[in-house]
């Protein structure tokens, strides 16, 4: 890599991973390790677990770089993929442990805030939280949960009470609407 | 069969990847054949992911980064992954040895898959009764699939669990929790004829590292005959094959306790899951 890491782009850098290039590693890591780290943090409500999390993401990012195909969605994507794939795993096998310890009578981790009320005061990701914020409420929250606490359809109806057709419609509409929102704005995020 | 608008309307909910299993895998399907649909979840995708812009921006700790990069590092000279410090135990899913599988094999085991993936929608069309095992073992196999499918014999307890599920004399017993485990569960199939069984837990607590769970038959009027010993990952999960004696297959008792590791030869320890008496 000749040129400075802040001038080349994300796909450039996962094909030199891909050749097991070290420094692009490393520049991939500045630049995203910060939203990476929001996103997991965000998911699990505990440093220690997120930083763990975001190693193994990283270390994935490693391993799988030659997958890693541009006709197939943007590099971003394919990175918040893994991070908050990986991040919603260790949430599950965390659930069923913070579900014993509740039966002790102490909860190993705070329970979410307003999902809402956190992303809105978020000083980055103007163009996302705008568009967010044109969403209808119950929209917004039905994709918070699929996204940030890992729930399928089935139990998103379940948690809010709501019809699964329901459920459905919302976060079709909610995605539909961020799509649109943001499709001429994508580029800059 | 469903029509190409309505797996459409289900791209969205794929995208964030909030669809259940099965849903999940009638749709894979038709996005092997349908590149309108492929270009769409592009999109989705792409829209789903910039959620993550939502949340505040976070440093990790900075011995994070020379973490990475040193086990990257070290990945590379050895040629192959370093041991995962923390990654979750999973019962079910062993994955030794697994590179070094010559590439005919590899082919094999994706060509059974299909047949698997194919054998389980068949299923789920005939017997929307045992739909809950079957989500449980698309989850599995959809796991597997994402790890590149690996392992032989895995594949091989997947297929025998489906046969089982399929079998005429396939008899399926629900345990529920006891005081001890509210919130477990479990469900055990057993062909009349074979004796095979399957047993699939979800909510157990993981066993102390001196203990195991033992599997009980007990039949009306007969003491309990002890099945294999087995343990859960984090989760609470463990699906694993049985046999179930002769004597056992009629009005039958199934029950779990808690027992040393080495097995008691009848139960000793607190009883965690039981089907009601019959």
């Amino acid at each position: 890599m000749q040129a400075k890491p802040s001038e080349i782009s994300d796909n450039d850098l996962l094909r030199a991973i891909s050749r097991g290039d070290e420094r692009a590693l490393a520049a991939i890591y500045d630049r995203y390790r910060l939203i990476l780290f929001g996103l997991i943090l965000r998911i699990l409500h505990d440093r220690q677990e997120a930083e763990d999390v975001l190693q193994e993401a990283f270390l994935q990012v490693w391993r799988r770089a030659a997958d890693f195909d541009e006709s197939r969605g943007r590099a971003f994507t394919w990175l918040v993929t893994i991070a908050r794939s990986r991040a919603v795993d260790r949430l599950r096998a965390l659930g069923s442990r913070a579900k014993l310890a509740e039966e002790v009578g102490h909860s190993p981790r705070e329970e979410a805030g307003d999902a809402a009320e956190d992303a809105l005061k978020s000083e980055q990701g103007t163009i996302v939280r705008q568009a967010l914020a044109e969403l209808p409420e119950e929209q917004r929250r039905t994709l918070f949960l699929a996204y940030f606490e890992g729930l399928t359809q089935t139990e998103i109806a379940a948690r809010l009470g709501d019809p699964l057709g329901t459920v459905k419609t919302r976060m079709r509409s909610g995605l539909m609407k961020l799509r649109e929102l943001l499709s001429n704005q994508s580029r800059g995020l | 069969m469903m029509e190409h608008q309505e797996y459409q309307e289900l791209l969205a909910l794929h995208a964030l990847d909030a669809l259940d299993a099965l849903e999940r895998l009638a749709l894979d399907e038709h996005l092997a054949t349908c590149s309108q649909c492929q270009l769409e979840l592009i999109e989705l995708r792409d829209a789903a992911g910039l959620l993550a812009h939502a949340t505040t921006p976070a440093a990790p700790g900075d011995e994070v980064r020379a973490r990475i990069l040193n086990q990257a590092r070290a990945e590379a000279q050895s040629g192959q992954p370093a041991a995962e410090t923390s990654a979750p135990v999973v019962a079910f899913r062993p994955r030794a040895a697994a590179s070094r599988w010559p590439d005919l094999m590899r082919m094999a085991a994706a060509l059974a898959f299909v047949a698997l993936l194919l054998g389980l929608f068949v299923f789920w069309r005939r017997d929307v009764q045992s739909r809950r095992q079957v989500v449980r073992l698309t989850e599995v196999i959809n796991e597997q699939s994402d790890q590149s499918l690996h392992d032989f014999e895995e594949l091989a307890r997947l297929r025998e669990a489906l046969e089982l599920l399929n079998s005429p004399s396939m008899k399926k017993m629900e345990l529920a929790g006891t005081q001890t485990a509210k919130t477990a569960r479990a469900t055990f199939v057993y062909d009349r004829e074979s004796g095979r069984a399957m047993l699939m837990t979800e909510g157990l607590p993981m066993a102390p590292p001196d203990m195991a769970y033992e599997v009980w038959f007990i039949p009306k009027g007969h003491s309990p005959m002890p099945g294999k010993m087995f343990t859960v990952d984090a989760s609470g999960h463990a699906m694993m094959a049985d046999h179930v004696p002769p004597e056992a297959r009629e009005n039958v008792v199934i029950a779990i306790t808690l027992e040393p590791k080495r097995g008691s030869a009848s139960p000793t320890g607190a009883i965690y899951l039981s089907s009601p008496a019959s």
